[in-house]
C-alpha cells in the first residue's frame, strides 16, 4: 500500500526531440507541460510546487507567464546532464516535506548544432586547457571508452552494437530525433571522431522539452489509474579518485564513478537489487558511455558487455532492455530535457502505454542513469 | 622566431623544461597542474613537485575535428592531433602526444617535449608541453 509520504509520477508529457527551428526552448516546455497537466487531468493551478532546469534556453520559472501567475514557488536548477534528475529531487522532497501534494518537473533545451561550447574559467580551469585543444566532452568519452575496452578486452564492434539498437529502437518511437535504422558496419565506419568512437557513435546536442506532474502518495491514486512509484532517487557528486571529463590530471587506478556510488545508493533505497530491473535508461551521449554505464550501475558484470548485447539481452524484448525510446544517441541531448525524456519513456513503459516498441510482459521495475560533467551522476528506481 | 611556454606555472624553468605538479604533504597525493589545496585530505599543504619526464601512454585519442574557440590553431592551421593520459608514476598527465597513428598504442613509453600550441598577435610561438615515444627505452 501506498504511505502518504510516498512520492508518484501521475502524469507525463514530452515535445518530440529533434530540430525544429518554428519554436523556442520555452515553447517546447509549454507544450510538455499542458501535455502532462492533462495527462494527469489537473490543471496548471492545481500544482503547489514546480521546478525546472534548462542549460542555455532561459530562466524557467519565467515560465509561469505563459502557464498561469498562480504564484506557485518555483525553483529554477542547473545541474548538467543531471538536470532533469534534480527537478525530480527538488519537488519530490517539497512534497515529501509537506509543502504541497501536486508538484511539476519540467526540463527544456535547444542547443546549437555541433559540439557544445566550452569555458574553462566556468569549471575552474585555467585557459591554455581550453587553448591546447584538450577541452573537448568528445575526447573524454573516446580516452575513457578507449581504456575501458582495454582493460576488458572488449572489442570496438561492442560499440557498434549499443548504436544500432539505439537507432532500432528510435526508428520505432514517434518522440525520437533519428529515427533511421543503421548497420554495425554503417556505424563503424561512419566518419571518425576521436577514436575508437565514430559520427554514429555519438549523440548530437539537439532540442526538446518533458514534464512530469507528481503527487504524494495521499493523492496518487486520485489522479492516475496507474501511478507510477518513485522508489527511490540518489544524486551524487564525484569523489578522489574517479576518472572524469576536463580532468587535466587523474590520480592513479582504480577509478570509481559518480554513477557507481548513485546506483548503490538507489538500489539501497529502494530495497531493490539491479538484476530486478525490467526496463532501464542509462546515459549514452556515446556508445561507450553506455556500455560504460551498464557495468557501473550494475545491471552486469565489466567485461560481460558484448555477450549481453549480442544476445539481445539489452533489446526491448530481451532480460534488461536499456534505452527503448533510443536514448540520447537517437534522441538527441538537450541538457535540460534528457533526464526528464528518461523518465518518461520508463514511465510510460511501465504503465504499458509506451509510445515506441513497449517492453512485453508487464514490466514492473524501472530504472534511470544520467551521468555529467564534471562527476555528477543521478539514478532512480520506479515501480509499479 | 622567438618562442614562449603557455604558462610558466606548469614547467620548473630548466632547459629543457620539466613539468612542475604539487604533492601533499599529508597524503602524498600528486596533481598537475599546481594547486594550493589537496583534492583528497585537508591535513597536508601542497608544495612545488617535479614530474617524471618519462611515462607510458595510458589511454589516447585522435581530435579528428577541429574544436571551437576557446581552442586556438598553431600558426598553419588546425591539423588532426592525438591527445591522451601519460602515467607518470604517481599521477595521469593528459597531454597531446605528438606521434603517428600507427605508432600511438596504451603503454608505449614516451618522453616530454613541447610543441607549437599557437602563435601570439606579435608572432612569438606559444609552446605546450606534449610526449613523444621515448626512442632510448625502445632501443
Amino acid at each position: 500500500m501506498s504511505r502518504d509520504d510516498d512520492i508518484y509520477v501521475v502524469g507525463c508529457g514530452m515535445h518530440p526531440f529533434g530540430r525544429d527551428e518554428s519554436v523556442t526552448g520555452m515553447d517546447m516546455a509549454v507544450r510538455a507541460v499542458r501535455e502532462a497537466l492533462a495527462d494527469a487531468g489537473v490543471a496548471w493551478e492545481d500544482i503547489g510546487y514546480a521546478a525546472g532546469g534548462s542549460d542555455v534556453s532561459g530562466k524557467p520559472d519565467t515560465l509561469v507567464g505563459r502557464l498561469g501567475l498562480t504564484g506557485v514557488p518555483f525553483v529554477n536548477v542547473q545541474n548538467g546532464c543531471a538536470t532533469g534528475a534534480s527537478t525530480v529531487l527538488a519537488v519530490a522532497n517539497a512534497l515529501r516535506a509537506g509543502e504541497a501534494s501536486l508538484g511539476l518537473a519540467v526540463g527544456f533545451d535547444k542547443h546549437e548544432r555541433g559540439a557544445f561550447h566550452v569555458s574553462a574559467a566556468r569549471y575552474g580551469l585555467p585557459d591554455w586547457y581550453a587553448e591546447t585543444g584538450m577541452m573537448l566532452t568528445t575526447q573524454f568519452f573516446a580516452l575513457k571508452t578507449q581504456r575501458y575496452l582495454h582493460e576488458y578486452g572488449i572489442p570496438e564492434r561492442a560499440l557498434a552494437m549499443v548504436a544500432a539498437r539505439a537507432f532500432r529502437n528510435g526508428s520505432r518511437h514517434p518522440l525520437a530525433w533519428r529515427r533511421k535504422e543503421l548497420t554495425e558496419e554503417e556505424i563503424l565506419l561512419s566518419a571518425e571522431v576521436s577514436p575508437p568512437l565514430t559520427q554514429y557513435m555519438f549523440c548530437s546536442p539537439g532540442q526538446g522539452a518533458a514534464a512530469l506532474v507528481l503527487a504524494r502518495g495521499d493523492r496518487a491514486f486520485d489522479f492516475c489509474e496507474r501511478p507510477v512509484k518513485l522508489a527511490s532517487l540518489a544524486f551524487r557528486t564525484r569523489r578522489f579518485g574517479s576518472f572524469e571529463v576536463f580532468s587535466p590530471w587523474l590520480p592513479p587506478g582504480p577509478h570509481r564513478s559518480p554513477s557507481v556510488d548513485a546506483a548503490e545508493a538507489v538500489f539501497r533505497g529502494a530495497g531493490l537489487r539491479p538484476a530486478d530491473v525490467q526496463v532501464a535508461q542509462l546515459q549514452d551521449t556515446d556508445s561507450g558511455s553506455e556500455l560504460i554505464h551498464l557495468a557501473e550501475t550494475g545491471l552486469c558484470g565489466h567485461g560481460e558487455q558484448e555477450e549481453l548485447l549480442a544476445a539481445g539481452d539489452t533489446d526491448p524484448t530481451g532480460r534488461i532492455p536499456v534505452n527503448t525510446d533510443g536514448g540520447c544517441l537517437a534522441g538527441g541531448e538537450p541538457v535540460g530535457a534528457s533526464g526528464l525524456r528518461q523518465f518518461h519513456e520508463v514511465v510510460r513503459q511501465l504503465q504499458g502505454r509506451a509510445p515506441g516498441v513497449q517492453v512485453p510482459g508487464g514490466p514492473q521495475v524501472g530504472f534511470t542513469h544520467v551521468y555529467g560533467a564534471p562527476g555528477i551522476s543521478a539514478c532512480a528506481v520506479l515501480t509499479v | 622566431m622567438t618562442t614562449r611556454l603557455i604558462d610558466d606555472g606548469l614547467f620548473d624553468g630548466a632547459d629543457p623544461p620539466r613539468l612542475v605538479g604539487a604533492r601533499c604533504s599529508g597524503c602524498g597525493t600528486v596533481v598537475f597542474p599546481r594547486q594550493d589545496s589537496c583534492p583528497k585530505c585537508s591535513d597536508g599543504t601542497m608544495s612545488a613537485h617535479p614530474l617524471p619526464v618519462r611515462g607510458r601512454v595510458w589511454s589516447w585519442t585522435l581530435q579528428a575535428f577541429p574544436p571551437k574557440p576557446p581552442y586556438r590553431p598553431p600558426a598553419d592551421g588546425y591539423r588532426p592531433y592525438h591527445v591522451g593520459y601519460v602515467d607518470l608514476g604517481d599521477v595521469l598527465v593528459e597531454a597531446r602526444l605528438e606521434m603517428s597513428r600507427p605508432e600511438v598504442r596504451i603503454g608505449l613509453p614516451v618522453r616530454l617535449t613541447t610543441v607549437p600550441a599557437y602563435q601570439d598577435e606579435d608572432g612569438t610561438d606559444v609552446l605546450t608541453f606534449a610526449f613523444r615515444p621515448d626512442q632510448g627505452e625502445q632501443r
